[in-house]
C-alpha cells in the first residue's frame, strides 16, 4: 500500500514588484509633468498707444491714479513707491494695496485709469508687483508709462 | 543499474512576451515628445520670472505666439526664436518692430498675433519699455507678460 505523505502546501505566488514600481513611477512622472510643466501664468496688459489720434502724444490726465516706482540711491535693486505724487510707502506693497483699496472704497470706478510709472532703472519684479496690487484692488484700466519719443 | 533521469519539459514551448519594459519605453517616449514639442513651440529661454498673484494660466494655442525673452539683467538682451535682436528705441523701426510687423503681415487674419514677454525679474524697466514700444509700433493685438503664479501670502508675506 502506497504511503501517503502529508498534503503539499500550494506554492505561494508572489507578483513581481519591480516592474510594478517602475510603472507607478512612470505614471507619476507623466501626470506631474504633462498638465503644465511649470507654475507659469500670464498677465494681460495694455500696450502704449503709438497709432491713432493720440499716438505719440504725452498723455496728461490729472485724474488718473499714478503709481511711481523710484529707485533708491543706495540700492539699485530696491524700490520706493510713491502714490499720486504725495503718498510714499517705501517698499511696502501692502500699504500701496490698502491705499488703492481705499480709493476704490471712496467711489473710484474700476475702469478709472491707473498709470504705473517706473523709473527706467526700476527692476521688472517691482513693476509686476505694482501691477498686481492694482489688479488686487480691482482696477481694470491699468497702463504703463513709456519714454516719450 | 543507472538511474533514469527525467527531464521535465514545458508543454507547448510557447514564448511569453514581457510587456513591462515595453510600457516603460512607451511612457518615456511620450513624456519626451510632449516636453520637447512644448518647449520648441514657445522658444523660451531660462529666466527667473517675477512672482504674480494676478497671473492666470492661459491656453497659448488660440494665438500665433511670438515669445520675446529679455535676459541678462546686467546687459539686457532681447532674444526671439533663439536669435538676439536689436530692440533699442529709435524714431524709425528697429529690428524688433520690423520683425513683429513682418510676423503680423505673414500670418494673415486666421489667428491673431500674440506677443508673450518673458523678462527676468531683475531686468531694468527701460528694456521692457523699449520692447513695449516696438510691439506698440507694430500694432500688436495681444500682449502678455509671463510670471510665476504665486499666492498672496508668498508676495505680501504672512
Amino acid at each position: 500500500m502506497a504511503k501517503r505523505g502529508p498534503p503539499k502546501k500550494p506554492d505561494s505566488i508572489q507578483p513581481p514588484m519591480t516592474p510594478m514600481i517602475d510603472i507607478v513611477f512612470q505614471l507619476l512622472i507623466f501626470f506631474l509633468l504633462t498638465p503644465s510643466q511649470s507654475g507659469e501664468g500670464y498677465l494681460t496688459t495694455n500696450l502704449p498707444r503709438t497709432s491713432g489720434p493720440v499716438a505719440g502724444e504725452k498723455q496728461v490726465d490729472v485724474k488718473r491714479v499714478k503709481i511711481e516706482l523710484q529707485v533708491p540711491e543706495h540700492d539699485d535693486k530696491g524700490v520706493v513707491i510713491v502714490l499720486n505724487e504725495n503718498q510714499t510707502f517705501g517698499k511696502n506693497f501692502e500699504g500701496l494695496l490698502a491705499a488703492l483699496e481705499g480709493l476704490r472704497a471712496r467711489g473710484l470706478a474700476a475702469d478709472h485709469p491707473v498709470l504705473i510709472s517706473p523709473w527706467m532703472s526700476c527692476r521688472q519684479k517691482w513693476v509686476v508687483r505694482a501691477f498686481d496690487m492694482a489688479v488686487a484692488a480691482r482696477f481694470t484700466n491699468i497702463h504703463f508709462a513709456v519714454p516719450y519719443i | 543499474m543507472a538511474r533514469k533521469e527525467h527531464i521535465k519539459t514545458s508543454g507547448s514551448g510557447a514564448v511569453s512576451f514581457n510587456m513591462t519594459p515595453m510600457i516603460d519605453i512607451v511612457f518615456n517616449l511620450i513624456i519626451f515628445f510632449i516636453l520637447t514639442s512644448q518647449f520648441a513651440q514657445l522658444e523660451i529661454e531660462q529666466v527667473a520670472l517675477p512672482l504674480s498673484m494676478a497671473a492666470k494660466v492661459k491656453d497659448t494655442g488660440e494665438y500665433r505666439n511670438v515669445v520675446i525673452n529679455l535676459v541678462d539683467p546686467d546687459d539686457p538682451k532681447c532674444v526671439v526664436f533663439g536669435q538676439q535682436v536689436d530692440y533699442l528705441v529709435r524714431e524709425d523701426d528697429n529690428e524688433l518692430s520690423a520683425m513683429l510687423k513682418s510676423f503680423k503681415k505673414a500670418g494673415g487674419e486666421e489667428k491673431p498675433l500674440n506677443v508673450i514677454l518673458r523678462a527676468d525679474e531683475l531686468i531694468p524697466y527701460e528694456a521692457v519699455a523699449s520692447v513695449m514700444l516696438a510691439a506698440g509700433r507694430a500694432q500688436i493685438e495681444g500682449w502678455w507678460i509671463t510670471t510665476e503664479v504665486a499666492e498672496r501670502e508668498d508676495i505680501l508675506g504672512g
